[in-house]
């Protein structure tokens, strides 16, 4: 019988020494590709250029589509200032621009599970979402090689 | 006692209906599409029923060790069991078991259905820190089997205790419980979130509930009591205790909640007088060395430092006799936090920290170890740099950061981040100090230097409000019994800087 409350305190230990991953670190963003994607890791330089449609096609030639958020959410917010380096209004600027369309379009999904299902359904399409709505729908890419949750990755949120 | 006989039933009924169990085991993913619930592949239709015990056990009941037996006993009676060998793997505490049979499961991962697959993958992960592979198995799972009671409890209690992700455990537990809203085991892990993740006031209501469905077990009494304690409701907290001993009177857990409270409520002398009864009424010698260590604290309580002092130094000899390496570091540690004299607190620390390096020691884990280490060189730093021992606070600091580069721990993150505002702190660099401290929400002594931060940036409202967070904190750590006292007592006199003392 001891062991049962035994267990509770265990979790309430664990919970004391370990609930600041919600709360200090926030979440980790993860980078997604489809499955059928044959990349599996980036630096951040190449994600970069991607942003900026510098990078338009995958080595396989298939065009590449970028799949965000909201560009006025806090999430891609954060990554807009991560991966591109300068102040929010001027990375949005950089999303908006009107010959991106040819290039590197930008969709902007409502959700999370938008995000993923877009990337599901598109072999070029790659998207941001927070590391804990990821499905196997999707795959996730190392950023300078390292995935979310490794020491030091670049999009680890506040 | 109606709730056991009703398990003993249950146990009776489970085995020896074992034709009809073992039919649908084999049988799996039709049956479980049909009830549900995740299948389970074994052709042993002893193995299914121990399986099966072995979730009522350690899933329902919450007693881990028979939980534990029985999946023991399901991968011997079907040594090809995958799914049995990743459950055994998965909730055992030896890492050796627990590696064992993670390699077992993947050995025989074909013999499991697709669906078994993703659980297994996604009970390795969990244990091998492949993270992103477990939250993507888990959200599959989660979406195809939205009913599966055990297995969304069993996630949420990972999202919440493992990955401090509460909002995200909470709403896993929210939904099963709106599917059955008396399932009870999801009852009590959605108190634990919300108690710990600022709900607090949502806790008491769900206990209400744990402990009528299971009227004749003390553990839901004992946990009611836990929540209450941590709520700063020392009179329920005692009711709530009292009443699972009077349910079981050798449910030693209660016994030592009994105490603990009283030592939170500052009646030391009772406390103690009750810490014994609760040393007497264990054999495990570790849990044991626990309590012992929350009765010496009594004497800090009480500030008599020197009693305190001689009865910790009585403990260590003791766990050092039972070879208990990571209770000798935290004797050491609780020594120096408590030791006014930084040079003495600093060799107190390097003896914990040689307690962690004698490799002679065959039981300490290397998570174990990293954790406790992290917690040593943290309150290194903090007591060098309330010390204003610049150069030994960034030579510690140092460590840690090495640390911190290669370990994915979050108390080894934090205890980083944490350290790291310490020694910024020192160098008045109050901003950069503040935004590190926030990294380590939970630890006192953390809070405590924040308020302090905050308050030398001008941020007075934000002291307060770290102030009030840290008052508010009551448990058994020895950083709430340093640091919290001071702030309720600063709150109390209207201060909005930060009470002195605490680390040194």
């Amino acid at each position: 019988m001891g062991k049962n409350a035994m267990r509770n305190r265990l979790w309430i230990v664990c919970v004391l020494v370990l609930s600041v991953a919600s709360v200090a670190f926030g979440t980790d963003y993860a980078i997604v590709v489809n499955p059928a994607n044959p990349a599996r890791a980036m630096s951040l330089v190449e994600l970069a250029k991607i942003f900026k449609a510098k990078t338009t096609i995958w080595p396989d030639g298939k065009g590449i589509t970028l799949v965000l958020r909201e560009p006025n959410s806090p999430g891609t917010k954060f990554i807009l200032e991560r991966v591109l380096g300068g102040t929010f209004d001027e990375e949005k600027a950089v999303l908006n621009d009107p010959s991106r369309k040819t290039t590197v379009p930008v969709v902007f999904a409502e959700s999370d599970d938008e995000v993923m299902r877009i990337v599901g359904g598109n072999a070029g399409a790659i998207g941001v979402i927070d590391v804990y709505n990821i499905t196997g729908g999707v795959k996730v890419v190392k950023i300078d090689d390292k995935q979310p949750f490794d020491p030091g990755y670049i999009l680890k949120g506040r | 006692m109606k709730t056991r006989n009703y398990f003993s039933w249950m146990v009776i009924v489970i085995l020896t209906c074992g034709a009809a169990v073992g039919a649908r085991a084999q049988e799996a993913a039709p049956a479980a599409n049909a009830t549900g619930t995740i299948p389970v592949t074994t052709q042993s239709t002893l193995a299914a029923n121990a399986y099966e015990m072995g979730l009522v056990q350690r899933e329902d009941r919450l007693f881990v060790d028979e939980g534990l037996e029985f999946f023991r006993q399901a991968v011997k009676a079907d040594p090809q069991f995958a799914l049995g060998h990743a459950a055994l793997g998965y909730f055992t505490a030896d890492p050796k078991e627990a590696k064992q049979e993670g390699a077992l499961a993947l050995k025989f991962i074909d013999n499991a259905s697709p669906d078994e697959q993703l659980l297994i993958r996604w009970m390795n992960s969990t244990k091998n820190g492949e993270t992103v592979v477990a939250i993507s198995a888990m959200n599959d799972l989660l979406a195809k089997y939205p009913t599966d009671k055990r297995w969304g409890n069993m996630a949420a209690e990972w999202l919440c205790a493992n990955q401090g992700a509460n909002e995200r455990g909470e709403a896993v537990l929210v939904r099963l419980l709106k599917n059955d809203p008396r399932y009870y085991p999801a009852i009590n892990n959605l108190a634990y979130c919300y108690a710990l993740s600022g709900q607090a006031q949502l806790a008491p209501a769900l206990m209400e509930q744990y402990v009528a469905a299971l009227p004749n077990e003390p553990n839901p009494q004992d946990s009611y009591g836990e929540i209450m304690r941590m709520l700063g409701d020392y009179p329920a907290a005692l009711e709530h205790y009292q009443k699972a001993l009077a349910i079981n009177p050798h449910f030693n857990a209660s016994q030592a909640g009994v105490a603990s409270t009283y030592a939170l409520m500052g009646d030391e002398r009772k406390a103690r007088t009750q810490y014994l009864v609760a040393i007497q009424g264990t054999k495990e010698r570790s849990t044991q060395i626990g309590y012992r260590i929350l009765y010496a604290m009594t004497y800090y309580r009480e500030n008599k430092p020197r009693l305190a002092r001689e009865e910790f130094e009585k403990v260590d000899a003791e766990a050092h006799a039972a070879g208990l390496t990571v209770q000798e570091a935290e004797i050491h540690r609780a020594m120096a936090l408590f030791n006014p004299d930084a040079a003495s607190a600093l060799k107190d620390l390097d003896e914990a920290r040689e307690d962690l390096s004698d490799t002679r020691k065959s039981n300490l884990l290397p998570g174990d170890r990293d954790n406790e280490l992290a917690l040593i060189l943290q309150a290194r730093v903090f007591i060098a740099v309330n010390a204003a021992k610049t150069e030994a606070a960034q030579a510690t600091l140092k460590l840690l950061e090495n640390m911190a580069q290669t370990s994915r721990s979050t108390p080894v993150q934090a205890a980083f981040h944490s350290a790291n505002g310490a020694v910024l702190y020192l160098q008045g660099d109050y901003a950069g100090a503040i935004a590190e401290l926030e990294e380590d929400p939970q630890n006192p002594l953390s809070l405590q230097l924040q308020a302090a931060a905050q308050t030398k940036a001008g941020q007075t409202a934000e002291a307060r409000k770290t102030l009030e967070t840290l008052a508010a904190i009551s448990d058994e750590r020895m950083e709430t019994a340093l640091a919290a006292p001071p702030a309720r007592l600063a709150l109390k006199h209207d201060a909005t800087r930060p009470a002195q003392g605490g680390a040194n």
